[in-house]
């Protein structure tokens, strides 16, 4: 745990001192975010609008369209992160994250099968589209409800889950691309977008729904995390001060599904944002749980809108999917840490 | 951890099945009797395949179309549609089930399979890769790339799950499972960005015997026979390896070597079987389980048996593939997916247990 040593270190310094920095670059990211596009946006005229004034065409090209995007994207990547930190914590595993549970590619499946069995002969779906989140949410649910059923009384042990997170997560994908590839062409096009992880075509409308899911979640989720055991707590220590481990973790993995369900179910598949999240928070924070949880957080949000404003910016005007990009950066930095780690980590 | 302690018992089983030659069991078919088996069961599969479909044919009109072509409608559609598929698809199998039995014994690992390590990821990534970048169009050219690709991911996989210390199992999952999503992200942004394309490689991507030309076989066939060779004529030193890498050096095993060819026939095999059919979900995981339960752990004989029931198990799986939606065609992965998923989910079970 060379991370934890380094840390050492510098942990007399207070976790806050880093937290307010994060909190910094999140800010002018967020004014770059909303800035750059098609014409560039200057810091107050962006002030300037969402005190209330600006010109007409401002209003709209901020509020209308890189708002929605910017919100969508800081929330969901919140979500996301917060749901890798609960399961990192948890499984005491820093390879663990929604991903590898099923949740990302049973959110994906989901969206597949509605794409393909709402479709008429036409190619036109034959309900309206915004069910597609709850397609994806319940498809999510379903990967997390399979995972536990098929672990079964093995369901408190982190590698059994894992192990059956990435089978579930692979014959979901397995039978997404093949859906994919069978269905018809226009059908084919949306999910593929859909499935990469695509924040571009959300509506303020869409981000009040996910924020009425998200919020009673997220408050769930802070108060269970208040319960976390301290990383270094092994099961037997656990019970010994009094927790049931078993129970205890089933909610946090359900909650942290729910967590990451919810997100993917309105800005698509976008994979690799729970791991890295909580590990660069915890690399410069250190173990506090407070500062922990809102770091990641704010770097999962980072994330998200810096991928989208990559993909807005270099790939325009094709709409290369955010998703790819963070797998694209996110992959390697995986690879990395399971590299870097001992024996001990799986 | 759990998983250790399994994969010690196996290596227990391993290394007595290796001092005693026979393993005793009393409800098991002889090996003669499992090879004639498979082979009685490949010839009926592969008629089944000629005659069984949207339209059925007599035997009789098969034997025409095949041996005494006579221009009709019904030898055109039978020899230029059916036949490539009653042999491209036990090909694949064949190819898919060694290569399953491979990677399953170097990484000790009885989930893992080309799918899981993301050797087929990186085949259709190179694929994608030479299509777009290199401007490649020959179907040999384009083969050729998917081997390189899967070769190619071998050597990561392993190597990055080496240097994390241990080929243990999970890590060598992760390692592939991650492996392969970076392949797929690297595919959607070469895709999206060049959308023309998308249509001329789908046939890479989607894994399926339909409309393959004939030409894909017998371009196959060789690579495939070389892969399986090499395979066979490594298999006492694979024998030996399944253990543990003291064991094998005991016995006086070059291990690098080993590893070094085994890769080789790996990526040959996956690479062929993926310039076939594509990638055909989890066929080279389901295969080599069989295979042991047939005819026991030593490579000599779980070769062959992998090579014969993954022949087999292809070719039903495109039979059942054309009646599981009838009149539609379902795709033959979606087949192989489902009976996939539920091995692979008996299997996590059982050694769960």
């Amino acid at each position: 745990m060379s991370a934890s040593l380094t840390m050492t270190g510098q942990r007399r310094l207070n976790p806050a001192v880093p937290t307010l920095i994060v909190a910094g670059a999140f800010f002018l990211l967020l004014l770059g975010a909303i800035g750059f596009g098609t014409i560039w946006m200057s810091p107050e005229t962006i002030a300037n609008v969402l005190l209330g004034g600006g010109e007409k065409s401002e209003r709209l090209v901020i509020l209308q369209l890189r708002m929605p995007r910017v919100v969508a994207a800081i929330i969901s990547g919140a979500a996301i992160a917060f749901s890798g930190y609960l399961l990192q914590r948890i499984t005491r595993n820093e390879l663990a994250s929604p991903g590898v549970l099923g949740v990302v590619d049973g959110a994906s499946l989901g969206v597949v099968l509605f794409l393909a069995i709402f479709s008429n002969e036409a190619n036109a779906l034959m309900v309206p589209v915004s069910w597609q989140p709850l397609a994806a949410a319940i498809g999510a649910l379903v990967a997390i409800a399979l995972v536990f059923i098929l672990s079964g009384r093995q369901a408190s042990s982190t590698i059994r889950l894992l192990l059956f997170g990435i089978a579930i997560a692979a014959v979901a994908k397995a039978l997404t691309t093949i859906f994919i590839l069978i269905g018809p062409n226009y059908q084919a096009t949306q999910a593929a977008r859909w499935l990469a992880g695509a924040v571009y075509a959300i509506s303020w409308s869409e981000i009040q729904i996910m924020l009425a899911a998200l919020i009673p979640t997220v408050l769930i989720a802070g108060w269970l995390a208040r319960d976390l055991p301290p990383a270094d707590l092994d099961d037997v220590s656990s019970r010994s001060v009094g927790l049931n481990l078993h129970v205890y973790r089933i909610a946090v993995f359900f909650i942290a599904g729910a967590l990451t369900a919810i997100a993917v179910a309105f800005v698509g598949a976008v994979g690799f944002l729970g791991l890295i999240a909580p590990h660069m928070a915890r690399l410069l924070v250190g173990r506090a749980r407070l500062a922990g949880i809102v770091t990641s957080m704010m770097l999962g949000a980072m994330m998200l809108v810096a991928a989208d404003l990559v993909v807005r910016v270099a790939f325009a005007p094709t709409e290369v999917p955010a998703g790819t990009i963070t797998a694209i950066v996110g992959a390697p930095y995986f690879l990395f840490l399971l590299m870097r780690k001992d024996k001990t980590n799986g | 951890m759990n998983l250790t302690v399994n994969i010690n018992i196996e290596s227990i089983h391993v290394a007595s099945a290796l001092s005693v030659p026979r393993p005793i069991s009393l409800s098991r078919p002889s090996r003669v009797q499992v090879y004639v088996g498979l082979a009685l069961l490949l010839a009926l599969s592969m008629l089944a395949s000629l005659t069984l479909g949207y339209k059925v044919y007599s035997l009789d009109q098969v034997f025409t179309a095949l041996f005494a072509h006579d221009g009709s409608e019904t030898s055109v559609v039978i020899a230029g549609l059916r036949l490539p598929r009653a042999l491209i698809a036990p090909l694949t199998g064949a190819a898919l089930g060694m290569a399953g039995v491979l990677v399953q014994t170097l990484s000790r690992n009885r989930i893992a399979s080309p799918d899981t390590l993301g050797l087929n990821a990186g085949a259709s990534l190179a694929v994608v890769v030479a299509g777009i970048v290199f401007g490649v169009q020959s179907l040999a050219g384009l083969a050729m790339a998917a081997s390189l690709g899967a070769f190619v991911t071998a050597i990561v996989v392993f190597g990055i799950a080496a240097g994390a210390g241990g080929l243990s199992p999970l890590k060598i999952v992760l390692v592939g499972v991650t492996f392969a999503s970076l392949s797929h992200a690297f595919v959607e942004v070469l895709l999206t960005s060049n959308e023309a394309m998308l249509q001329q490689l789908l046939f890479w991507l989607s894994g399926a015997f339909v409309d393959r030309p004939i030409g894909l076989f017998y371009t196959a066939l060789p690579v495939v026979l070389v892969g399986g060779i090499v395979a066979v004529g490594l298999s006492r030193a694979l024998d030996a390896l399944q253990a543990d890498d003291a064991t094998a050096q005991g016995l006086g095993v070059p291990l690098g070597l080993v590893r070094a060819l085994a890769f080789v026939a790996v990526a040959i095999l996956t690479g062929a079987a993926i310039s076939m059919a594509g990638p055909v979900a989890f066929v080279g995981l389901v295969v080599p389980h069989a295979a042991r339960r047939l005819v026991g752990l030593r490579h000599i004989h779980q070769l062959p048996a992998a090579a014969l029931f993954g022949a087999v198990y292809a070719t039903l799986a495109d039979v059942a593939a054309r009646f599981v939606i009838y009149p539609v065609e379902a795709p033959v992965g979606a087949v192989t997916a489902v009976v996939g998923a539920i091995t692979l989910v008996v299997l996590l079970r059982r050694r769960a247990a």
